[in-house]
């Protein structure tokens, strides 16, 4: 489907913003984007379809989300001194769906993430977004799932947001 | 190394810093250790079929579990004798009725040995022989299953697998005794994380009651103000097991450590039995299928992180196995699988795939404090500030009994045990 351009510019821009929250370490700004039930999920195969009787690398909701966003900032989060630094990326967004209640968002993603005394990480995939909301002012996310290109691969450690 | 400056290096109380740090010592653990213990292989769940396969490490041996046709399980080194390519591709498959190399089309029956050559008219007069070992897949010297759980150990000669385990053999069979059906299956996928630390540190962790306070001080703390801030004081299950580490001393303390030979140990429980409505539907489940007497003495053994030395972990309670391969010195792969327990329902098994993205998987809020104290060990281990790394807690004070050794909640004991069982394997001659 062609999406309508403004509509497709107005998705792209949320997904910058939400971006610009991530890379600034802006949690609680961020999580606020999500609806009330929306998840946070990074499945740890490709084309996995259910999150509940297999395992994710990530599959969170509001309270798991409030845990990992306090701890991160925790005093004492040992493997936060010094912080995780991120930069990404976020192109190619397409609307591929839409219904009268919300649209879904798929795009690419390019991470660096980076601690002083670690490797720099390049982290790569796809987002999609499923965003619920009849305007763009009043979207919320329902759920955001992230595709890493290595979900099934031997992983180093994951501490913040993708 | 001489065998008696090996020995130096294992105190009762101390070990000396080179086991974490000198490579030659990983490659001498890799031939005494790893080559001769029983590691875990597989799960006999992973490959129900003829020919479905499922690649690991035995130290440094890359192997094969296969299913053959007669149903049982083998365990090949995966090598083609040919020119020693890697006869399948790591990870789990299906090879057919034969392996087939991808080289040379050399095939093999499911068994290791040699069916076929191509250009056979070039193998006369030669040294080759269809029939001679050298030209089949080698199989592993020992290999031994128990409720599904395949071990192998590389050497002709040694214990016996029970015998191995002692102890430890009771948290493999509970494990599989939780099942109504008295049977589990790996299901829900794997996780591999890499830790940059010596395995040992990874084994020393387990059963260390002295760091989750301290360690994981940023989960537990983040978790109970979650608790105090959204939730009203109420803790879920999906916090409960995050927030478990905070408990105070007088619960570690109040904990048993029992340690067998060959390394082995466990610690007590520290999560509550659960009385929600899915605990109890499974424990009806199980009442009914043992009845109820032998469905509690099955519920009552419970234990947290068992460990079987050199290379899993178990975690009965929550379904879990996690399965350790040393890479190189500073260099650890630890793999997450999941079981479900036959006859229970879809909502227990989600409860403990919820426990494994929580607790251990690589982006775990609880793991990645773990991972980042044992980096930091390996790092600072290699410095010169000192030579010798403690096991000093309650040492003196163990306990012996027939086979192994009893501590107190807060004693380091598992570590000296497991350095008891290093040296054992370290001081023997290689054969
Ligand atoms: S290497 Fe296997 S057939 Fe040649
Ligand atoms: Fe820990």
């Amino acid at each position: 489907m062609i999406a309508d351009p403004l509509l497709t510019h107005a998705a792209a821009d949320y997904l910058f913003r939400e971006a610009e929250l991530l890379d600034g370490r802006r949690w609680e700004d961020w999580d606020a984007l999500f609806a009330e039930d929306g998840m946070y999920w990074v499945p740890l195969r490709h084309d996995q379809q259910d999150p509940l009787n297999h395992a994710s690398l990530f599959y969170e909701d509001a309270i798991l989300r409030d845990v990992r966003r306090r701890r991160l900032e925790e005093k004492h989060a040992w493997s936060q001194q010094p912080v995780t630094r991120t930069a990404r990326i976020v192109g190619n967004v397409r609307i591929v769906a839409q219904d009268g209640e919300g649209l879904r968002v798929r795009s690419a993603f390019q991470i660096s993430e980076w601690r002083q005394g670690r490797d720099q990480r390049q982290l790569a995939g796809h987002y999609t977004h499923d965003l619920v909301g009849t305007a763009p002012g009043e979207w919320r996310i329902a759920l955001k799932r992230v595709d890493l290109i290595n979900c099934d691969g031997i992983q180093d450690c994951y501490e913040v947001f993708l | 190394m001489a065998d008696d400056m090996l020995a130096a290096l294992v105190r009762p109380d101390k070990v000396h810093k080179r086991v974490y740090t000198d490579p030659a010592i990983f490659d001498l653990e890799m031939e005494r250790i790893f080559g001769q213990a029983w590691i875990y292989v597989g799960h006999a769940s992973q490959v129900p079929k003829p020919g479905d396969y499922w690649t690991t490490l035995i130290g440094r041996e890359p192997v094969v579990m296969v299913r053959d046709r007669d149903g049982a399980i083998r365990v090949l080194y995966n090598r083609c004798p040919h020119k020693g390519a890697k006869l399948v591709a790591d990870g789990c498959g299906h090879a057919g009725p034969l392996f087939r190399c991808p080289y040379h089309a050399w095939t093999f029956a499911l068994d290791g040995r040699l069916r076929g050559v191509p250009f056979r008219q070039g193998y006369a007069d030669t040294g080759f022989s269809l029939d001679d070992p050298q030209f089949s897949m080698r199989p592993v010297a020992r290999i031994a299953e128990r409720r599904g759980f395949v071990f192998c150990s590389l050497a002709e000669d040694g214990p016996g697998l029970e015998e191995y385990l002692g102890g430890a053999l009771a948290s493999i069979d509970n494990f599989a005794d939780r099942a109504p059906e008295g049977e589990v299956e790996v299901a829900g996928g794997v996780m591999r994380v890499m830790q940059h630390s010596n395995w040992k540190i990874f084994f020393e962790n387990l059963n260390d009651t002295g760091h989750p306070q301290a360690t994981h001080e940023s989960s537990f703390a983040a978790a109970r103000r979650t608790v105090r801030e959204k939730l009203g004081g109420k803790t879920p299950f999906q916090l409960h097991i995050i927030e478990g580490n905070g408990e105070p001393n007088s619960f570690w303390e109040s904990l048993e450590l029992r340690c067998y030979d060959h390394g082995h140990s466990y610690m007590d429980a520290i999560f509550n039995a659960p009385t929600d409505a899915i605990s109890l539907e499974y424990r009806g489940q199980l009442e009914a299928a043992y009845g109820v007497e032998r469905a509690q003495a099955i519920l009552s053994m419970n234990r947290h992180n068992t460990i079987i030395y050199p290379s899993c972990s178990p975690h009965t309670g929550f379904q879990q196995l996690r399965v350790i391969r040393p890479i190189s010195i500073d260099r650890t792969l630890v793999e997450i699988f999941t079981f479900r327990l036959k006859g229970t329902s879809d909502a227990f098994f989600q409860r403990t795939i919820s426990y494994t993205n929580i607790v251990n998987s690589p982006s775990s809020t609880v793991m990645v404090d773990d991972v980042e104290v044992y980096r930091r060990c390996q790092e600072g281990m290699a410095s010169d500030g000192g030579d010798w790394i403690s096991q000093h807690r309650m040492a003196g004070h163990d306990t012996p009994f027939e086979g192994g050794l009893l501590g107190a909640g807060i004693s380091e004991v598992p570590m000296r045990n497991q350095f008891r069982a290093w040296a054992s394997y370290m001081g023997e001659a290689v054969a």
